[in-house]
């Protein structure tokens, strides 16, 4: 059978056109659209009381530069971004290569059991590690009852970093599951045959192998921890001041829409930074 | 000998035992097959070897030392797999120079030993390219080097030429067999083909249910077959029934009457089995030459099947159908459907065995 | 959290787009009028809809009044000023502060006394100049404390800086209005007699920080008493009184000697309210003295109506009583509105860090 190209054909090139352009259309009008809005209020002024006022001005830019709050603010949420991303993909990858080497049906059982979280809301299961993490909660309790003195779990950089990891954690495993693809048993079994021990099979042929996958994973739980405010709202106890946190408190409490619009701004700047880093090293990777 | 396999099993949970009972040995620099259907054991008894799984119970011994309990990286045994498992992210050079690594010879001798397996395999120049960019023939001749450049004890192919197309395949069984020799390679090779077996193994062993048939070089596998399954499985061949009778012949439902080589006890149920190509064919009324150790037939073409290099009919003789082969020439088909014609065959080419499997 | 506000006003947008897209329906109801209301969610709408909602669309008939809550002003304010072009509330109920901010876009038409006469029966304090709405509920800072864990009620705010308590004290920092008023509390703890120069107040926070457990308690500084997880925190005292009537042994309030200082929520109407006669009907209503006595009988914000009727039990659990009334600190919100981002980045810089 042949089959028709769609480039040789114009029908199909027309009918490709048709297809897509909704999602074009849906992408300009509920993305495009609200990101030039953002830009735009950036430049807006905003008196004391938080009131918008006419006219355009660089003033919050200027102010948003000229301020090393701000400039810590961003180093502080850019580190913990890599932080975070780090220990959730240490734990999520012996998870995923376990689950990927499993077969049929408890495969997949497996799987759903490791997505499975993302069918609660964050919101509750931040609810949950607050009620595992308070000062009178289960795990404090516990090493209480052992004899020891728990550390401040939640209320801190502590808590934020372990909510955010198991928020995070199907996301990774999910990415890390994808890009196994190129995994294979027999590599493996080849190498041991060459001569090499297990982890040096590990770190020559597994970790390489697997790169696309925890690259694709640290880029969507960096956008991900970098981008979460319910979270570290949540369990930072406001010891703990990222620039998404920052972007909720100027628009929601402060009503300073300019200064969120700028922030906002920032982290997508943030955000194009990752997305660049990830393009070179998929490269280098391939 | 320098390979001995002694009392091999493998179970995996409360099933059959997938290799059960299973002892052979190979001298240095032997090509011995390891041959039989699929899910017969043998790719099992090959990674029992290698050490990628873990025998249940036996032995084996490489040059006099138990390596039963090694594990795979420390059995320097080359192997070459049906996939070829070429690493996809290491170029060539790289997939070639990985056992020399793990043997941390120096860059230079490395260097040096890669073009040369590279060379040995005639794949020079293609040292950069990762695995993906070459053809599948290619991509054999790799996994060859690769298996081959740190000098194992011992080689191990499985099913090396199955993922090959039919001409690209005996070319490089040849290869294989060249490369073999002159490197006194003592080598198991994995196959369900026959033929490829036959035609580069020095001995072969036959495997099914994961037990040892029998283990003989190709001609005595193909002449003295030790089971009916054997028999069955290095070429096609024709099965009758019969009994023992007490002057040494076979009698078949009383109507055809074979002469054995051997005789065996009278009464006793016995197999026949003969090869088609060992059958002649001379139309009704001719004379038979040789006469006096030859089984002849009466019988009837009922079916002409030409498939180019040889001719099969279909007789139809003493109420059983029995299948001959001849090589075609370029005269045409000698016999037409319906013709009277005589089947003759010697005593030695009329395999018996026992009705329940033994001869 | 921000979901919920984008969820709200996502309905709302629905609801506007159904009422353009249907104009047979309207007209088809033309007896029947409509408002929204914008106030606040949680204990404030269950009780506002039962004792103002409710009678008033009783005794109204013809209009009917749609309850929408927020959880917090800023984001009352904030769905208005989206709507900007096509305002789809009517009336918005939300601390004054937050409503200056509208004003100065206006979001709000001013009202007067000729338009809306119950204004002349509210108390002077009410009437806040430069505010487009008139003050409908008072309201102050309060101690939320644990029954359990004080025999007898706390009577100073200095209770806060007791090592005793160390881990077991929740506050809400600035920019949230409770941390911002409680600056003022404790500048004046401090010495210090100008609200309006409160670094003593924060230098005296300083030393509150190493003991407080969350400077952004989850739900809220009332659930973190109410659940046991903290003995002593500071909320907003009609808040902390009806939490207290419902399980008394777990959450009380106190509004301790040194004094505290108001919250006051204003009523608006929106700058081309949908309905506007409809919007004055229900502000009118809602300002009348029956309405604010039977509401402060239910949820103690003390009511602006001079003449309402309240019972002595009643007055007692607001903060307008004459002794408490004595102790509040006088402080002009539409002044603090202008330095409210410095007081949030001191708190950052100088007691944040400390804890």
């Amino acid at each position: 059978m042949n089959t028709v190209s769609v480039n040789e054909n114009p029908f199909g090139r027309k009918l490709v056109l048709a297809c897509l352009l909704p999602i074009l259309l849906v992408n300009i009008v509920a993305f495009m659209v609200p990101v030039l809005n953002l830009a735009a209020m950036s430049f807006r002024a905003a008196s004391s009381t938080g009131s918008l006022e006419e006219g355009i001005t660089v003033s919050t830019w200027l102010g948003l530069f000229g301020d090393g709050y701000y400039w810590s603010m961003v180093g502080r949420t850019v580190w913990f971004g890599i932080l975070i991303t780090i220990i959730t993909l240490l734990l999520s990858y012996p998870l995923a290569l376990f689950v990927s080497r499993r077969e049929g049906s408890l495969k997949a059982f497996l799987v759903v059991v490791c997505i499975s979280p993302l069918l609660i809301s964050a919101v509750v299961r931040t609810y949950g590690w607050m009620v595992i993490l308070g000062d009178q909660g289960v795990l404090p309790s516990l090493i209480r009852a052992s004899g020891f003195t728990p550390p401040r779990l939640i209320n801190n950089e502590t808590g934020v970093i372990i909510g955010m990891v198991e928020i995070l954690m199907p996301y990774m495993i999910l990415s890390l599951l994808s890009g196994f693809g190129k995994l294979d048993a027999t590599l493996e079994q080849a190498a041991g045959t060459l001569g090499a021990r297990p982890f040096t099979v590990f770190r020559r042929v597994v970790l390489p192998l697997s790169l696309p996958g925890i690259l694709l994973g640290c880029l969507l739980c960096f956008v991900l921890a970098v981008s979460s405010f319910i979270t570290p709202k949540m369990l930072a106890g406001g010891r703990v001041s990222l620039l998404a946190t920052e972007i909720y408190d100027q628009a929601i409490v402060t009503l300073n829409w300019p200064l969120a619009a700028c922030l906002s701004v920032l982290i997508l700047v943030v955000f194009g930074a990752a997305l660049v880093l990830y393009g070179r090293l998929s490269k280098i990777v391939e | 000998m320098y390979l001995k396999v002694d009392s091999l099993e493998k179970r995996y949970g409360a099933f059959d035992p997938s290799v059960s009972n299973l002892s052979f040995s190979l001298a240095q620099g032997e090509l011995l097959g390891l041959l039989g259907p699929s899910g017969c054991g043998k790719t099992t008894t090959l990674r029992m070897i290698s050490g990628m799984v873990a025998a249940t119970s036996g032995r084996i011994l490489v040059g006099g030392h138990d390596v039963t309990g090694l594990p795979t990286y420390r059995r320097n045994m080359g192997v070459m797999f049906q996939s070829y498992a070429l690493f996809p992210h290491m170029t060539v050079a790289e997939n070639v120079a990985f056992g020399l690594e793990m043997r941390k010879h120096s860059k230079h001798e490395i260097a040096k030993r890669v073009e040369s397996a590279l060379a040995m395999v005639r794949l020079n120049g293609v040292g950069d390219r990762k695995p993906r960019q070459l053809s599948g023939g290619q991509q054999q001749r790799v996994a060859l080097a690769r298996a081959l450049v740190f000098e194992p004890d011992i080689l191990l192919l499985d099913e090396p030429l199955s993922n090959l197309d039919a001409k690209l395949r005996d070319d490089m069984r040849n290869e294989i067999r060249e490369i073999q020799q002159r490197l006194r390679m003592t080598t198991i090779f994995v196959t369900h083909d026959q033929t490829e077996a036959m035609a580069i193994c020095d001995r072969i062993v036959v495997m099914n249910k994961g037990r040892l048939e029998q283990i003989g070089t190709p001609h005595e596998i193909y002449e003295t077959p030790a089971t009916p399954m054997v028999a069955d499985f290095v070429g096609r061949i024709n099965r009758l029934k019969g009994t023992w009778r007490s002057d040494g012949a076979i009698d078949i439902n009383g109507s055809m009457t074979i002469r054995a080589s051997r005789p065996g006890a009278r009464g006793a149920p016995v197999l026949v089995m003969v090869r088609p190509h060992r059958i002649g064919l001379v139309a009704s009324g001719s004379a038979i030459p040789s006469a006096e150790h030859e089984n002849v037939l009466a019988g009837t073409i009922r079916q002409v099947t030409y498939i180019g290099d040889t001719l099969q009919y279909s007789v139809e003789a003493a109420g059983a159908r029995i299948l001959v082969e001849k090589a075609t020439t370029s005269a045409g088909d000698p016999f037409q459907s319906g013709a009277e014609v005589l089947l003759h065959w010697s005593e030695q080419d009329t395999l018996t065995f026992a009705a329940d499997g033994e001869r | 959290m921000a979901k919920h506000s984008r969820r709200q006003v996502l309905v709302l947008g629905a609801a506007g787009a159904a009422g353009l897209a249907m104009p047979w329906v309207s007209r088809a109801h033309a007896q029947e009028r409509r408002i929204t209301v914008a106030a606040y969610s949680g204990i404030f709408e269950d009780i506002y809809k039962k004792t103002v909602i409710e009678p008033f669309m009783k005794a109204n008939p013809s209009i009917r009044v749609n309850y929408v809550g927020f959880p917090t002003s800023a984001q009352n304010l904030g769905t208005l000023r989206a709507q900007k072009a096509a305002p789809q509330l009517d009336v918005c109920i939300l601390d004054m502060v937050v409503a200056k901010a509208g004003a100065n876009e206006n979001l709000y038409k001013a009202v007067t006394p000729d338009v809306l006469p119950v204004m002349k029966q509210l108390v002077p304090t009410a009437l806040i100049e430069g505010m487009p709405g008139p003050a409908v509920t008072f309201d102050n800072v309060a101690m939320i404390y644990s029954p359990k864990k004080f025999a007898s009620a706390p009577t100073s705010w200095k209770e806060l800086w007791n090592k005793a308590h160390a881990g077991r004290i929740t506050l809400d920092a600035p920019p949230n209005a409770v941390g911002m008023g409680f600056t003022f509390v404790a500048n004046k703890l401090a010495g210090g007699t100008d609200y309006r120069d409160y670094s003593k107040g924060i230098k005296l926070l300083g030393e509150m920080a190493p003991l407080v457990q969350s400077w952004e308690p989850k739900p809220d500084c009332y659930a973190s008493v109410t659940s046991g997880n903290a003995d002593l925190s500071v909320g907003y005292n009609a808040r902390i009184q009806t939490f207290s009537r419902q399980t008394p042994d777990r959450i009380a309030a106190s509004i301790p000697d040194e004094g505290s200082v108001f919250q006051i929520n204003t009523i608006n109407l929106v700058n081309n309210a949908p309905q506007q006669d409809a919007a004055l009907e229900f502000m009118a209503y809602a300002l009348s003295a029956q309405t604010q006595a039977t509401f402060t009988e239910a949820l103690p914000y003390a009511p602006t109506n001079r003449d309402a009727p309240l019972s002595p039990e009643a007055l007692a659990r607001t903060a307008v009583t004459p002794e408490r009334m004595s102790k509040m600190i006088n402080i002009d919100w539409l002044e603090v509105a202008k330095f409210r981002d410095a007081i949030t980045e001191q708190w950052r810089r100088n007691v944040l860090t400390r804890s």
